[in-house]
């Protein structure tokens, strides 16, 4: 009946806590497998428990510190409906998937899953349906502050995850370890600094790293944050890095990454070929390997894509890294209350503002919103973000959109149409 | 409505939600007017799809809550809405206690009317409220009084909040009064009195005149039930009602069932407004009494309730209005149904629509099911 599992080496390492340790689901190999070799899911470090979280704004630093490997869940194509007998289709098409996901026994090998709350309302209730329906899961909240509240805010948030902390310790017997998570701190500084950096420089010159490469190694990371992951992208930053230097746009790229990192860009001049369309893309929990595969299907040169602004991209890459002195609690709170436009709710001017300097300033042609199919967030936002991009003489597709792509080729039309009138505009 | 239009004509009309501790704006002289009465009043006059249609040539998806787009829709063209839209706001205050749409909502009447948003944050509770979260909310109401000060040039006084909070409680329980009275056989109020009766405690909580409305509604239910007399003319059937009811047919849904002798003494809606603002510390009364409300409690919270009013008001089964509008309030249907007919023994069904938008509401379908549900009571 249940589907999340261990695999025999992670039970073998938590055998002396099992008596006080809730059931775990059992996922066969060949799904595990599967599943692991579809989205690059790797097992993690030997006799790890892997702790599955939703929402990129996780303190993976603290999950790390307690010996888990925290690995993003995430709604993916090819996933057969089996939600109906607990979920509406109005619930949102992304969480409508995980639970499907659950339901096909199609999830990767996890310990527990970490729902958020006060995020938006569909993955706040789906989470208590989730309990319900599979209890013997190991299921937890970790609930953000939905108001821009300064410190209180931060402080409601260290608290939730100290409580997060104190919950791990008592299901699984592992410690919070201090040692781990200043070790897990700098593996995350690492991968942010270094993907902030290609961020910034394909902001200039997309033509220095693929798209499909930089969703990749996002990817790779939130499903596996460990040195093998980082030292991908690291290595992938200084090969960018030295190519660039030829060029002179470091100076530009750094300048781009500091400003994208305060959530506030000035007038910058660069050199870009003005023949090519510069087209950013907007949105929630949209896969990035989505757009990848829609680019492809459409035959669509990456370059096109400049920047995402996207929570399992851009969103989650500039989240600031946390402070090693004081508290670790408050510290990563105040590394996830810093990542732009996300994850507090309250704000939409400071939002709109923020990608009005992109658009503006990044000489972007075209806006590329995505909305997931009954995602709150994502619709309500869309108007507003198709009016601050109008304003700013910038063209808007909007693109309605599911995890499953069940709608691809129509899709893949509707941006080789945009792609197509946005050169036509160039050429005027 | 006339009260509000002196308020906005004054500068000090604040649009907010249900949910919102509304004591301190009014205790601080703010004029306050709610969007989602105004979405029932849309509903109820039929005219959802049109209005609602009006958000929708904006860019807003149809998938969106209709009280929402229809409040979107009326600020858009209020001279096409009923009663000529909401008057203008000078500010919007959103409560997140209800749903996470409201701020959203909120967001995008604020791009059209200039008027600031303040978000009330009450995160979501699980259990007991820990004291981190209670300090959280808190700051929140600290915040409030700040920008209710600064916006409207007003000033907080703890002795008149205690005096409006005195009449909201007051209020509360006689509306709860004449809720509880509804556990007679037969049932003096059915869903619809309920729905309409419950405007004011909605609206006006805080006010003498809701005090008074109350009073007399007491009277009433109370004079009903010492003569006997029920809301419908042969109770038979006994169920309970959850979600927000379809405005736009609201008579004709219940009085359809009321001829045939189905009566709803009691509903998860029109209890959710309970808890008074008392005690020394009134701000902690404030946390405690918004933080905690129905919709911010999660499912088993809500199993709880509709397992303990279907005890209290011995009914016989219960109807979930599934409102693809209201996803914090329907979302989770599908399973508690089956909790709460495994806890109380007593049938249920799961219908969907809108409360609305009636393009969404597919009567045939939806008697089908309760017909299936009222053959189990033959």
């Amino acid at each position: 009946m249940i589907k999340i599992r261990r695999d025999e080496s992670q039970l073998h390492s938590i055998a002396r806590h099992e008596s006080k340790q809730p059931r775990v689901a059992r996922l066969s190999y060949e799904q595990a497998t599967i599943q692991s070799n579809s989205q690059g899911f790797r097992l993690g470090v030997a006799e790890k428990l892997t702790l599955g979280y939703i929402y990129p704004h996780a303190p993976v630093e603290i999950i790390m510190a307690h010996g888990f490997v925290p690995s993003l869940v995430r709604a993916r194509p090819g996933v057969v409906g089996a939600f109906e007998a607990s979920l509406q289709t109005f619930a949102c098409s992304y969480t409508r998937n995980l639970f499907s996901q659950r339901a096909n026994d199609q999830l990767p090998p996890l310990a527990a899953l970490l729902f958020p709350g006060n995020t938006c309302d569909s993955l706040l209730n789906v989470g208590d349906i989730w309990r319900v329906r599979f209890p013997d899961d190991t299921v937890f909240r970790l609930t953000y502050p939905a108001a821009n509240q300064g410190e209180a805010g931060v402080h409601f948030l260290a608290e939730e995850i100290r409580s997060l902390s104190n919950m791990l310790e008592k299901a699984f017997g592992l410690p919070f370890s201090l040692s781990e998570f200043e070790e897990a701190a700098s593996l995350t500084r690492q991968f942010r600094e270094s993907i902030q950096f290609l961020y910034a420089s394909r902001a200039i010159l997309p033509q220095v790293l693929p798209y499909s490469k930089l969703a990749a190694l996002i990817h790779t990371f939130l499903m596996s944050p460990d040195q093998k992951s980082v030292t991908e992208v690291v290595r992938a930053a200084s090969q960018a890095q030295r190519s660039l230097a030829k060029s002179k746009s470091l100076e530009p790229i750094n300048r781009i990454r500091q400003q994208l990192l305060k959530g506030h860009l000035t007038r910058l001049t660069f050199a870009h070929d003005t023949d090519s369309p510069r087209i950013a893309v907007a949105g929630g929990m949209i896969d990035p390997g989505a757009l990848v595969a829609l680019l492809s299907a459409a035959g669509i040169s990456e370059n096109a894509l400049v920047i995402d602004l996207l929570t399992f991209g851009f969103k989650t890459a500039f989240t600031r890294p946390c402070d090693m002195e004081g508290d670790p609690f408050e510290s990563v709170a105040r590394s996830i209350l810093s990542s732009p436009l996300e994850p507090t709710q309250e704000g939409l001017e400071m939002r709109l503002s923020f990608v009005r300097d992109i658009l503006t300033n990044l000489a972007i042609d075209g806006l590329v919103i995505c909305e997931q199919s009954f995602c709150d967030p994502d619709e309500f936002e869309a108007p507003s973000l198709e009016a601050a991009a109008s304003k700013s003489g910038v063209v808007v597709l909007r693109l309605p959109i599911d995890p499953e792509l069940s709608d691809r080729e129509r899709l893949g039309v509707r941006l080789q149409s945009f792609l197509e009138t946005i050169k036509s505009r160039n050429q005027r | 409505m006339l009260e509000g239009h002196a308020a906005s004509e004054n500068g000090r009309l604040a649009w907010i939600t249900s949910g919102f501790p509304v004591e301190i704006p009014v205790a601080m002289g703010v004029g306050v007017n709610y969007p989602e009465q105004y979405g029932a009043v849309i509903g109820s006059q039929k005219v959802g799809p049109q209005i609602c249609g009006f958000a929708e040539e904006m860019g807003y998806s149809q998938e969106l809550c209709s009280y929402a787009r229809s409040s979107i829709g009326a600020a858009r063209y209020p001279e096409k809405s009923p009663l000529e839209g909401l008057p203008k706001p000078q500010a919007l205050l959103a409560c997140n206690n209800i749903c996470g749409t409201v701020l959203r909502w909120y967001d995008a009447i604020s791009e059209m009317t200039g008027a600031p948003v303040f978000l009330f944050d009450t995160p979501p509770t699980q259990g007991k409220q820990t004291p981190h979260h209670r300090e959280y909310v808190r700051q929140s109401v600290m915040r409030l009084i700040d920008f209710l000060s600064t916006t409207f040039h007003t000033t907080f006084s703890e002795e008149r909040l205690r005096e409006v909070g005195n009449l909201s409680g007051k209020g509360i329980d006689l509306w709860t009064r004449c809720l509880k009275a509804c556990r007679n056989r037969p049932s003096p109020l059915n869903c619809a009195d309920r729905f309409l009766a419950m405007a004011p405690i909605v609206s006006l909580r805080g006010t003498e005149l809701a005090v008074e409305f109350y009073q007399a509604l007491l009277e009433e239910v109370e004079g009903r039930v010492a003569q006997g007399l029920g809301a419908i003319r042969d109770e038979k059937i006994r169920l309970l009602w959850d979600d927000i009811p379809p405005w736009f047919t609201i008579f004709r849904f219940f009085n359809g069932l009321a001829a045939r002798g189905v009566v709803f003494p009691a509903d998860t809606y029109t209890h959710a407004w309970s808890g008074s603002l008392s005690g020394a510390d009134l701000v902690d009364s404030v946390v405690s009494v918004y933080s905690n409300v129905y919709l911010n409690k999660g499912l088993e919270a809500k199993v709880d309730k509709m397992c303990e009013l279907i005890k209290e008001y011995s009914l016989d089964g219960f109807i979930m209005f599934s409102v693809r509008s209201c996803k914090r309030y329907s979302l989770g249907q599908l399973v508690s149904k089956e909790l709460v007919m495994e806890r109380t023994g007593v049938p249920g069904v799961v219908i969907e629509g809108d409360m609305v938008d009636s393009r969404l509401f597919n009567d045939a379908q939806i008697q089908t099911r309760i017909d299936a549900l009222l053959e189990m009571f033959i």
